[in-house]
């Protein structure tokens, strides 16, 4: 497995409250649920930057709607 | 970034165990060799089976995946990473994994995060269902054991998922919970809850 480097990351308090409340809801550890979100951020990223739009669906009515990430 | 380790698979003439190369990041150059080795030793063996009228669910049913194509459209993102097996300068089995976004099905897992296989081969001529004497074994372990490791690694506690092909269902259940029928994708899916990553790896 690739090496790891350290950083020190600043969080408000709200942020670290939703950190926490995912880490606990997930069962991993704050910075896995980081690595998560940045795995799924550049995914994300990556397929809007050549067009694609995301969307969530409501899973009884099938309504989508699209998310706009900034 | 590719990261190599030395694992050890089985050869199956001699029943000794050889080294072997984990390749954690496989390159497009790579899977293109794979590709280049895998495909005349398929499609000759396909052929074969065509010509002595072998039944549909006794040939290889993932002699179509082209992992040239998953390997172009996944490069470079961090939720998915290739894995191969190297022996004799060789690709001996390749997997793609998905590490981001995939969540546990089975009640007691539920919602919690996973390392969903996408894809998993082993070379032809180590596959029971191509060749009637495989050289190698245990590529297929060595992979979901790499899955589970990497599963530990991002916090999973060893959880992974997949879909099953109907030929590798029997393989599958050894180690790991039968959730049933995907309708979705009407394939078997199974989970690996952390009491068994742990069995497995052990």
């Amino acid at each position: 497995m690739s090496t790891k480097k350290t950083m020190t990351l600043n969080l408000t308090d709200p942020e670290m409250g939703a950190l926490e409340k995912l880490s606990a809801a997930r069962d991993m550890s704050k910075t896995a649920v980081i690595r998560q979100a940045l795995r799924m951020y550049q995914l994300i990223d990556s397929r809007l930057s050549k067009g694609e739009k995301l969307f969530f669906e409501d899973g009884l009515t099938k309504e989508k709607k699209e998310v706009v990430v900034l | 970034m590719t990261t190599r380790c030395k694992v050890a698979i089985l050869h199956k003439a001699t029943q000794q165990y050889v080294d072997a190369e984990l390749i954690d990041g496989v390159t497009a150059d790579e899977v293109n060799a794979a590709e280049a080795a895998w495909r005349p030793v398929l499609d000759e063996e396909l052929k074969r089976m065509a010509n002595e009228s072998v039944p549909a669910n006794r040939r290889p049913e993932h002699a179509h995946w082209d992992w040239r194509h998953k390997c172009e459209v996944t490069e470079g993102l961090l939720v998915y990473q290739m894995l191969g097996i190297e022996h004799d300068s060789k690709m001996q089995g390749l997997m793609l994994v998905q590490t981001a976004g995939v969540f546990c099905r089975l009640p007691n897992q539920k919602d919690k995060g996973l390392v969903y296989v996408m894809f998993i081969a082993t070379a032809p001529w180590n596959s029971p269902v191509v060749v009637a004497n495989p050289r190698f074994g245990q590529v297929g372990t060595v992979l979901i054991a790499a899955a589970t490791q990497i599963s530990l690694d991002l916090g999973f506690n060893g959880r992974v998922g997949l879909h099953s092909l109907p030929q590798s269902e029997d393989w599958y259940e050894k180690d790991m919970t039968d959730v049933g029928i995907d309708l979705k994708k009407n394939l078997r899916y199974f989970e690996m809850t952390p009491e068994q990553a742990n069995n497995f790896i052990r």
